[in-house]
């Protein structure tokens, strides 16, 4: 036995080298324990066939550079699938592949996904009530005492506040547990516009803040979830509401994107502040969980530095793509791209 | 040896944008960005620096004493020489409406294009000196 070999199996962790064709080159001891050799040999090869012109989770290893992952299942366990390295000998290309048995963490995720979402869903019934009840106590306004009305505002304000946070967590347990999915409906950007900009309305009006649509009718559909377009547009103008002092604008635009023969090719959605900016060194995380700006939000209160984070998944998940542009003591816009995707004919 | 397309750098717009603000105003910025739009259009962060710039346009003319009750009026200039002024059909259209008793909130109303562009047309009409906005 070669010193290499002995290092090998020597390994917790399942290796193998294995060819494009799913056949098996070489396997440590780990690997032979883990699998068996004809049992691999026959999910190897399944890995590598395409089935309905769609190519095997195998595939993606001989076109992607090293160091890439994916978990995949295999024979009721979580595997996760790391590429070590190509491996070429002059016979057939091969990668040399690491396999980790993660089911117990994925278990352990989903339970604690689960968990939070019932505790989410749990807390936002009580809250709406809440909140209701505190709407309909502050439209009887004329009755009520200036100092009760300016208490049950900030009552209200931070109960919005709240809610926002539970909505957030939310969505992130929900991207966590892989439980993220776009619906693909015809979507009217201009519609979903309107709707994120008419439910923010009042909270702007009430912090003395112009809220303005900046865009026509002719905004062409894509495909997707207005549910969750709206979500991100409606994260985005709240995120600047946060940062944009009295009698400052924001404005909700779109402009459309042609290719050469004029036919739209992508729609780019942009929430405009005329808030403190963003730092030079800070702008680049933004879009990363767990990031807030380190300038204060003018209106008190942090968040869970999520906002974002979701805002990121959501365009991603539609094929998009997200950008920022912000100048300290002019303002911040939140760019967003998205592709016109066109249903099948 | 093969020669590597060489990728310019991207500019660091956020400098660029602020700097040329201060020295040279927001008009003479935007212009200078509908410039740089043509050269990098796949840079959506550019984008957002247009709109930023088209963001402060409109809150400096809302930044008015009368705010939305300001009501515009044609200038002299634009009364007595009108064809120095090359107005294109959303600017003429505005143009049109403005009878120097409407104030802007009744212009937002009548006014077919979004709240935004209608106040960055007639913003755009005052920077041309085509209409003037009385305190």
């Amino acid at each position: 036995m070669t010193f290499e070999r002995a290092l090998l199996d020597h390994l917790p962790n399942a290796i193998a080298v294995v060819t494009e064709n799913g056949a098996i080159q070489f396997r440590n001891a780990a690997f032979e324990e883990t699998f068996g050799s004809d049992d691999a040999s026959q999910w190897l090869r399944e890995a590598a066939r395409a089935v309905a012109g769609e190519r095997g989770w195998l595939h993606g290893f001989f076109i992607e550079e090293d160091g890439q992952t994916i978990d995949v299942e295999i024979e009721g366990r979580v595997y996760r699938i790391d590429k070590i390295m190509s491996v070429d000998d002059g016979a057939a290309p091969a990668a040399a592949l690491s396999f980790e048995d993660v089911t117990r963490e994925r278990e352990a995720e989903q339970a604690k996904s689960d968990f939070t979402a019932q505790i989410v869903h749990d807390l936002r019934g009580p809250l709406s009530g809440i909140q209701g009840t505190l709407e309909f106590v502050l439209s009887q306004d004329s009755k009520l005492d200036a100092l009760y009305s300016d208490l049950l505002r900030e009552a209200q304000r931070e109960s919005e506040r709240m809610m926002s946070l539970i909505n957030e967590i939310l969505d992130f347990s929900k991207i966590k547990s892989g439980n993220f999915t776009v619906e693909e409906e015809p979507v009217r950007v201009a519609g979903v516009l309107k709707r994120a900009v008419r439910s923010l309305q009042s909270v702007a009006a009430r912090d003395e803040v112009f809220l303005v649509s900046a865009h026509g009718r002719d905004v062409p559909q894509i495909i997707g979830s207005v549910e969750k377009l709206t979500q991100a547009v409606i994260n985005l103008i709240s995120n600047s509401l946060k940062f944009t002092p009295q009698k400052g604008l924001i404005s909700v635009g779109a402009q459309v994107i042609r290719n050469d023969h004029d036919v739209a090719e992508s729609i780019v959605v942009t929430v405009t502040d005329s808030g403190m900016g963003i730092k030079a060194h800070e702008i680049n995380a933004i879009f990363e969980k767990y990031k807030q700006s380190g300038t204060r939000s003018i209106r008190g209160g942090g968040g869970t530095g999520l906002g974002l984070y979701i805002v990121k998944q959501i365009v991603e998940a539609h094929g998009g793509e997200v950008s920022v542009a912000s100048i300290e003591g002019v303002g911040t816009s939140m760019v967003l791209r998205l592709p016109v995707k066109r249903a099948a004919a | 040896m093969s020669a590597n397309p060489i990728t310019p750098p991207k500019p660091e717009w956020a400098r660029l944008v602020g700097d040329s603000l201060k020295q040279n105003g927001v008009w003479h910025t935007y212009a200078k960005l509908l410039e740089a739009r043509r050269a990098y259009p796949d840079d959506l962060s550019l984008r957002g620096y247009v709109e930023i710039v088209r963001n402060t346009i409109v809150r400096e003319f809302l930044a008015h004493p009368k705010g939305m009750q300001a009501v515009p009026k044609l200038s002299a200039e634009f009364m007595s020489n009108f064809d120095r002024f090359n107005l294109n059909a959303q600017e003429g259209y505005l143009v049109s409406l403005i009878d120097g008793r409407l104030d802007i909130q009744k212009l937002l109303i009548l006014s077919p294009f979004d709240p935004f562009n209608t106040i960055f047309i007639l913003a755009k009409l005052q920077a041309e000196r085509a209409i003037t906005v009385p305190q």
